[in-house]
């Protein structure tokens, strides 16, 4: 269930907020996601970065909310996609911010 | 051999002509395939053989059945478990846990056994098929993903979010307290209910206030009736200093008008 490059590196997110209602039936992506960007490698990667989690019970639909270090916010609505495309959308967007700083230090 | 065509030669009916045409190059033995006088041919179309179609396999007709596989015994033992665990204990809530440290967990164990909650892992599976056959089926949606269970047999919800709100991959996802399903929210506000006595005390105390106003109610008029009489009593013994109706006398007025 890795993505396709092991864990997810969390340099540029500066929030994530991940709210949803365990009673529906559509939150299975939404909660691996959680247990994804939750996990001890991914959490490594950035200890400033908070991950928040919202549990309610009003049949809302479940959404991701993450916040970059340059203030732009990225806001997935977890009903319909899975965890695969969560975290490949995040990570196109995380390398996007910072190429230069991540090709450095793998180099 | 040369062609030679005499059909001029001996014209008159009945004689075989003297040379008869022969062509060359057309002999009966062929290295590649002849092909057939037309005639042959559509005989040979007429007569082909159509084999009988066969008829299906018996194991194409039959729809496959899936072989349900026998549980393991140790699903079975699990499964003994939990059902002990729903009918003996009142609480029982459900957590998600996103990669919690394996000394946080002993932490949260400990904090947990002083209030007597234990914390259970089970196999989502076996958690599943329990629950789908028991009357606790509303849960089965919690139980996605890594989750663990805290029982325990008295419902000391404040203790346990207290525990809980140091740990915060620990995500609560509901509770079934007292045969009742709860969401995180009922979870906060069950929390914060104040204990049988004072709910009791003030159930009485809401009956008991009716008749107290109607007997208030009813007593009103002579108590303030005996309350003036008294107010003048003391003004006239200010005044006059002769006590001519004395607090016994109002007694008796009290009486008589209740």
């Amino acid at each position: 269930m890795a993505a396709s490059r092991g864990a997810v590196v969390l340099k540029t997110v500066k929030k994530i907020i991940v709210q949803f209602c365990p009673f529906e039936s559509n939150v299975r992506s939404t909660r691996e996601f959680l247990i994804m960007v939750g996990s001890e490698k991914a959490r490594a990667t950035n200890m400033n970065c908070e991950v928040i989690t919202e549990v309610k019970h009003d049949r809302s639909q479940p959404m991701i909310d993450i916040t970059f270090l340059d203030g732009e916010r990225l806001v997935m609505k977890g009903s319909r996609i899975t965890t695969q495309e969560m975290l490949s959308a995040l990570q196109t967007r995380c390398s996007a911010k910072h190429p230069q700083a991540k090709a450095g230090d793998k180099k | 051999m040369a062609a030679t065509l005499c059909g001029r030669l001996f014209p008159k009916s009945g004689w075989l002509p003297l040379s008869q045409s022969v062509r060359h190059g057309s002999k009966a033995v062929t290295r590649h395939r002849k092909p057939l006088h037309f005639l042959k041919q559509k005989l040979m179309a007429v007569t082909e053989y159509i084999p009988p179609t066969p008829a299906a396999p018996p194991a194409a007709l039959a729809p496959r059945v899936r072989k349900t596989e026998e549980e393991s015994a140790l699903a079975v033992l699990l499964r003994k478990d939990l059902e002990n665990l729903f009918k003996e204990c009142k609480m029982i809530a459900v957590v998600q846990n996103n990669a919690i440290n394996a000394e946080d967990l002993m932490v949260l164990k400990h904090k947990l056994k002083r209030h007597n909650i234990s914390v259970k892992f089970f196999p989502n599976q076996v958690t599943r098929s329990f629950l789908s056959n028991s009357v606790y089926s509303n849960m089965l949606p919690l139980f996605v993903g890594q989750t663990v269970i805290f029982v325990s047999k008295e419902p000391k919800v404040k203790e346990m979010l207290q525990a809980l709100k140091h740990s915060p991959q620990m995500v609560l996802l509901g509770a079934c307290i007292e045969n009742t399903l709860l969401s995180y929210q009922g979870i906060l506000s069950y929390s914060r209910l104040p204990s049988m006595t004072t709910i009791q005390g003030e159930i009485v105390g809401g009956l008991t206030m009716m008749t107290s106003r109607t007997v208030s109610m009813l007593r009103h008029h002579p108590a303030h009736l005996s309350a003036l009489l008294q107010q003048y009593v003391k003004q006239q013994g200010s005044g006059d200093s002769t006590n001519a109706v004395t607090d016994k006398e109002t007694s008796i007025i009290q009486e008589a008008a209740a």
